[in-house]
């Protein structure tokens, strides 16, 4: 079969597209990694004190990269802490008890808040931390728990999301079967339809994980600061990934500070590549057992 | 087996004591013994490299302590200061009477800084007046041509109102004359002076301490800018950089001021490439 | 309903309540903290005076004009190829290799903005400035081109998901009466996927305007209404991470919530809007 002309032109308009899409991603990529991968080894870490001794906190690590890693890692773990309970059961209501009016309206504004730009989410954990530090506690300071309930408002909206759509995303027979074996609406929601859905949700709470790893925004309104240590507490300000590769692009020294910043790049993009590959992992693995589960039924 | 671990732990302490404070007297850091509270400190940008050494030793001296160091510039760190969000808000201009009044901050001025125009070193202008300088940065030159240089805009770098920075550069090196809106705001004399090394037709203003060979100081009506001529007081574009605190400093805040004076902190000062207040 | 099931519902009601009262609170607060100048007059000298804080002057227009003109820029660059990459995608279709653009494309919305900001300023500045032979390459042209990459992926994947949406028989259709791709694209796919497209469009746009990094690290952050491509200009978003300082009584500080209260409102209208065409539309 001859193709037509505007046929022609549209499949080359395409290859053109996409092979600029790849180009640009690949260039962006190798010239990190081209960059970067020399400075990967334990002495961007750990800079000269023996891993043991950094990691068992009998050595401050100054100079490496071990600071700005737990202090990303905290805020991963703290925000995921807030955000995660709140979304499940937003997420549940949603898909399980809303009637459609209820459900328009709050889905319009988790909807919103999904659009609301990140700074200004920062913004607003500042200036609750501000105000607070005015009016209530003098002691209240930009920290590590703001900027984790900062982040945690940023990906709620997400983390529902997924759920009210792994939820709603069951085969009608999984979701009649319990009830109409004299199930109660709870007991369906906890034994059956979460655990079906569970691979969903888990892969959309691991992206959203990703998404507090690479935000830098919130969190340069909200306590990261340039130099702080290992964290001790969580009202303290603290170091973090992304704000020491902003930070360093800026302020480098010394083309061994740039080196460590290049390196700094890339072992956030591999923390965030990992984290995308395992939601990948998850929700694929998990879901075809969940369908040969239901082809058995 | 225990005492053979504390034993370890002392030889430790002691070699991380050696080799921190280098062969400067250790003395000026056993002030900080037993200390556990943490530090915050913001603002001067200028100043950071200070801070930051000061920090790295104090808190190798003794891990207990916590120290936090972040910049956004001079007029943030008195506000922050002020508003009791930080102990130790940095400027590198004086605090005006209105701040003072305000928030009663007291100040502490431990070193001498000036602020030099920078451009990159394969710029071959490096000599400029103050009249020249005040129409850069007006946007009525706007050609390295008509200073003799290559045939390529000048792309100005400003720092943003908040720098003391640009306070003192405003003040005395532009006679108080006109910023153009059309310059790239940068937020700190380390971004300043990355922008400009890698900007061959830039040209920008930083904190004379932070001056090396990736950029290159403009001669001002002759003088050029460096440690020794501010010292001499033949560079008149000098500043103070200081520490404020709210209401005069205790504990441990103190003790931190107290250290960028002392012998160990003057000599900091000195690698930083700054002059020690007397 | 028994006691439980009547205790969980109000749980998972309270927590959607919770959550949606974020939403409102952040609006709110913002509105609260800036509510001693707001104004008529002073509104007005907001949105249409310059920036010069020394002169008193608060103007946040050359910020909304940057963020306006660098969001727009990104887009008019981005739509083009995610135009091209989901018909790449869904209609080409060429063997596997669709699958895998598609996975790439997801891939790329793991990838942190920062990383496209910190390549900005040591690839693609340095790059337009010798292009150009103008300028010090950060300018509103760099910052698009970033941009447009990094919103790229919300609107192919929108775009492909509104193309695989349109009904298989009415493709075999045109395939029955022998026609070409192009008519089936111009005739069917295309009056079937606007909406979905526009969904797309419009919430890409949202992306790009709130986006913070890449335009505060290589758009050169100037405070003057943006002239041309290769000058350097500022967002709203760079603006509040620029001047946010601690002064509660400032009228900076409250500059910042005026900024992000036009911020809110921008996307939030986008959302509304999207909305409104989801309604309207075949489900």
């Amino acid at each position: 079969m001859t193709k037509s002309f505007p046929d022609r032109l549209l499949s080359l308009f395409s290859w053109i597209c996409a092979m600029f899409l790849i180009s640009s991603v690949s260039i962006i990529l190798g010239f990190l990694i081209l960059k970067g991968y020399k400075a990967v080894n334990l002495e961007l870490i750990f800079s000269d004190v023996r891993p043991l001794d950094a990691l068992l906190l009998r050595q401050r690590v100054f100079g490496g990269l071990l600071p700005a890693m737990t202090g990303t890692v905290f805020l991963i773990v703290l925000s995921m802490a807030l955000a995660v309970p709140l979304g499940l059961a937003s997420g549940i209501f949603l898909s399980e008890y809303a009637s459609s009016k209820i459900k328009w309206i709050f889905s319009l504004t988790f909807d919103i808040l999904s659009g609301i730009p990140s700074i200004v989410v920062g913004l607003f954990g500042f200036s609750i931390t501000v105000f607070l530090h005015h009016y209530f506690n003098e002691r209240i300071f930009p920290c590590l728990l703001i900027s984790a309930l900062s982040l945690s408002f940023l990906v709620l909206p997400y983390i529902i999301r997924t759920t009210q759509i792994s939820l709603e995303s069951l085969p009608l027979s999984l979701r009649l079967t319990a009830p109409a074996l004299g199930a109660t609406k709870r007991q369906n929601i906890f034994f059956v339809l979460l655990p079906s859905s569970l691979s969903g949700i888990i892969s959309g709470i691991v992206l959203a994980m990703g998404r507090c790893a690479e935000d830098t925004a919130v969190i340069m309104l909200t306590g990261a600061v340039a130099t702080a240590g290992i964290p001790k507490s969580i009202f303290s300000g603290f170091e973090a990934l992304p704000f020491y590769i902003y930070y360093m692009a800026a302020e480098y020294s010394h083309p061994s500070e740039l080196r460590k910043a290049y390196g700094a790049a890339l072992l956030l993009l591999i923390i965030c590549s990992a984290l995308f590959i395992f939601s990948y992992w998850i929700k694929n693995t998990l879901k075809t057992k969940h369908f040969t589960g239901h082809n058995s039924l | 087996m225990k005492k053979c671990k504390r034993i370890t732990k002392l030889v430790v302490l002691l070699m991380m004591v050696l080799l921190s404070a280098g062969f400067a007297f250790a003395g000026d850091l056993d002030v900080f013994k037993g200390e556990k509270q943490g530090l915050k400190i913001s603002g001067g940008t200028a100043h950071i490299p200070v801070m930051e050494e000061a920090a790295k030793r104090i808190m190798s001296f003794n891990p207990d302590i916590q120290i936090t160091i972040a910049g956004g510039g001079s007029g943030a760190g008195i506000k922050q200061v002020g508003e009791g969000l930080v102990n130790i808000g940095n400027s590198g201009r004086k605090a005006t009477d209105e701040e003072i009044a305000k928030y009663g901050l007291v100040t502490h001025m431990w070193a001498i800084d000036g602020v030099s125009a920078v451009v990159s070193p394969k710029n071959k202008v490096k000599s400029l007046t103050k009249e020249q300088l005040q129409n850069i940065y007006s946007g009525k030159i706007t050609q390295w041509k008509d200073l003799g240089g290559e045939d390529r805009a000048i792309n100005m770098y400003t720092r943003d109102e908040t720098s003391g920075t640009r306070e003192v550069f405003w003040e005395k090196g532009l006679n108080k004359g006109d910023i153009s809106g059309k310059a790239n705001v940068v937020a700190s004399n380390g971004a300043m002076k990355s922008a400009v090394a890698n900007d061959p037709y830039a040209v920008g203003y930083m904190s004379v301490g932070y001056l090396d060979e990736s950029v290159a100081p403009v001669t001002l009506e002759g003088v050029i800018p460096s440690i020794a001529t501010v010292k001499s007081g033949e560079y008149k574009v000098s500043r103070g950089l200081y520490s404020n605190t709210k209401g005069e400093a205790t504990g441990i805040v103190k003790k931190f001021i107290d250290y960028l004076s002392s012998a160990e902190g003057k000599k900091i000062v000195v690698e930083k490439g700054f002059i020690p207040a007397e | 309903m028994d006691f439980q099931d009547r205790f969980f519902r109000s749980l998972f009601l309270g927590a959607s309540a919770l959550s949606a009262l974020v939403t409102v609170a952040v609006l709110c607060f913002m509105v609260l903290l800036c509510l001693p100048v707001l104004k008529l007059d002073f509104i007005r000298h907001v949105l249409t005076a310059p920036w010069s804080p020394g002169q008193g002057q608060f103007g946040i227009l050359p910020m909304m004009a940057g963020t306006i003109c660098i969001a727009f820029l990104s887009l008019v660059i981005s739509f083009p190829i995610s135009l091209g990459c989901s018909f790449f995608i869904e209609i080409l279709k060429p063997k596997g290799k669709g699958n895998l653009l598609k996975k790439l494309v997801q891939f790329m919305t793991a990838i942190p903005t920062v990383i496209y900001g910190f390549v900005g300023v040591f690839l693609l500045v340095p790059f337009i400035r010798e292009i150009f032979a103008y300028g010090s390459g950060m300018c509103i042209l760099s910052a698009s081109l970033m941009l447009g990459l990094l919103i790229s992926p919300t609107l192919i994947l929108f775009f492909s998901q509104s193309f695989s949406r349109v009904p298989q028989s009415y493709l075999n259709a045109v395939d029955a009466l022998g026609g070409t791709t192009w008519q089936k694209l111009y005739h069917v796919i295309l009056p079937h996927a606007w909406k979905g497209m526009l969904t797309g469009i419009v919430l890409a746009f949202g992306r790009a305007m709130g986006d913070t990094l890449i335009a505060l690290m290589i758009s050169g952050n100037a405070v003057v209404m943006p002239s041309s491509l290769l000058d350097s200009a500022r967002t709203l978003t760079a603006h509040i991470a620029l001047i946010f300082a601690a002064d509660f009584d400032s009228m900076e500080f409250k500059i910042l919530f005026i900024s992000g209260i036009v911020l809110y409102m921008m996307t939030s209208l986008g959302i509304l809007f999207t909305r409104g065409l989801d309604r309207k539309g075949p489900a």
